[in-house]
């Protein structure tokens, strides 16, 4: 059958991919940057807020407040940070981090806390790069997301925003539906040609990013 | 013949496409997703509602999870693209095409209430568990047999085209119809068989957000409410499936309006069912890809 036809069928299929659109947990997540004292980038500071019901769902699953008082204690605390921060090997945390076009390295998860308001529970962690690096004129982009969608991310703006060096700003660049729209169809145009496109980790398309600019 | 065929194919699809492009599709879902998280927290506020037992509560859970179910539906989830398809390919009437609609979105309920039931009060398996039991093998399990049941379409839809194609000769002889294939040859959902494989297949996959409403509820000491909660998830559901199966059975209607006599009804028949097929076959297949690597 004719190009038009897969390429129909292909935009079908992504779409079945990241917009497989069956978020179950949604996560409000904020971001910093932290800075050594020689200027270079050595950590992300990640959080994650979680919607009341996921909140509901860590509750049962980690048997969290066993006194019923509506608080954590410390072991309740030490329970969500193991299970929140304690990752596999695999598992990158869904943070991404680009510069100069590359994705950066990222640790583990350090000084990692934990609170309980307005019935969310909020994680929060710092992830040191594997490598300090000089951001200077490298176009550097975070983004959060989860490959297969089943946690949506919304990127929000620090409560306590961690200062930024002389020259520095961080923008958040929310989801533009057109953007995603346009490079989906650059990908098309360009898979046209040639063999069966592979499936591509379409998901960070979808996400909102943080833009670092320094100098 | 095979160019007729060809024809219809290509304006269906080029209805399909045309109809597509128009539909703001992420910026539905980005609302479906915003009106879904705003359920999750109103079904959040109802469960700690009966945990303080508040009687009311109840009413708030089960509105609360039937709007989760419609809006969860508006993503393009796995049952949605085997009724649309079957509904476009079968020549089952709207209202069969409506129960099994309703059947299979509760036959999705009672899976989710017979795994907790079984699963997390019988082995005492936590809710992380079973979320991961339903990702990781339910789901991928429920694509395929999806998927199987797309290639069965085609299959159907082929093999009328080949007897169609056979016959032709034999219609200049005596008066054709009676070598051409019946209607039945090529209706699907019409059997009680093609029901219960299209019911079973989307009920295999249980929705993660009914787990977790059963489980939160089953620790809340209210798992009979948990149940009905679900059910009317699965109702949620339901509705807005059933739109889709409007649509279906509408699209099939539309592409029938230009076949006067019997052979041409079966080959507007056959290529509905291997076109419904081969849709459904892409889009399973698509949801299936991130589970093979």
């Amino acid at each position: 059958m004719s190009h038009k036809f897969w390429g129909l069928l292909f935009v079908v299929m992504c779409l079945g991919g990241p917009a497989k659109a069956h978020p179950h947990v949604f996560v409000d997540a904020r971001t910093g940057f932290i800075f050594g004292t020689d200027g270079q980038l050595e950590a992300l500071r990640i959080s994650w807020s979680y919607d009341e019901f996921t909140t509901l769902i860590l509750f049962e699953s980690l048997n969290l407040d066993q006194d019923g008082d509506g608080q954590f204690n410390d072991a309740d605390r030490a329970a969500v940070i193991d299970g929140e921060t304690n990752w596999d090997r695999e598992y990158k945390g869904d943070v991404y981090l680009e510069v100069a076009g590359q994705d950066y390295p990222l640790g583990r998860p350090e000084a990692a806390a934990v609170t309980l308001e307005n019935n969310q529970v909020e994680v929060s962690f710092d992830l040191p790069l594997s490598q300090p690096v000089r951001i200077e004129d490298a176009p550097t982009f975070l983004r959060l997301y989860d490959p297969v969608f089943f946690y949506a991310y919304t990127i929000l703006p620090a409560k306590d925003p961690i200062a930024l060096p002389e020259g520095c700003q961080a923008q958040i660049v929310p989801f533009e539906p057109n953007a995603a729209e346009s490079a989906l169809q650059e990908k098309l145009t360009a898979l046209g040609r040639e063999e069966a496109p592979t499936q591509e980790n379409v998901g960070r398309l979808f996400s909102d990013e943080v833009r670092l600019t320094c100098g | 013949m095979w160019l007729r065929f060809g024809a219809i194919v290509l304006c269906i699809l080029a209805a399909g496409a045309a109809a597509w492009s128009i539909v703001p599709w992420f910026d539905i879902q980005r609302w479906a997703a915003g009106e879904q998280r705003t359920f999750q927290n109103a079904m959040a506020g109802a469960l700690r509602g009966i945990q303080a037992g508040d009687p009311r509560a109840v009413w708030t859970l089960c509105s609360a999870t039937a709007a989760y179910g419609f809006f969860h539906a508006l993503g393009p989830g796995h049952g949605k693209v085997l009724i649309g398809g079957a509904a476009l390919a079968s020549g089952a009437t709207l209202k069969r095409l409506s129960i099994l609609t309703v059947l299979s979105s509760l036959a999705q309920a009672a899976t989710a209430i017979l795994l907790v039931g079984g699963l997390y009060f019988l082995l005492q398996i936590g809710s992380a568990d079973l979320a991961d039991i339903t990702e990781t093998w339910l789901a991928p399990a429920s694509y395929a047999a999806i998927a199987a049941i797309g290639a069965v379409l085609v299959f159907r839809g082929a093999r009328s085209w080949h007897k169609i194609g056979q016959a032709k000769p034999a219609a200049h002889d005596c008066s054709g119809h009676a070598h051409g294939p019946s209607i039945n040859d090529v209706a699907t959902l019409t059997s009680a068989r093609d029901a219960v494989a299209l019911i079973a297949s989307i009920a295999l996959r249980p929705c993660t957000g009914a787990l977790f409403v059963l489980v939160i509820a089953a620790r809340f000491d209210a798992f009979a409410v948990g149940c009905l909660a679900v059910i009317t998830m699965g109702l949620g559901t339901a509705a807005f499936n059933l739109t889709v199966v409007t649509s279906g059975v509408a699209a099939r209607r539309l592409a029938g309006l230009g076949a006067r006599d019997h052979q041409a009804m079966q080959a507007v028949s056959a290529t509905l069912h291997v076109t419904g097929g081969v849709l459904i076959i892409a889009i399973s297949i698509g949801m299936l890809l991130p589970y093979l690597d």
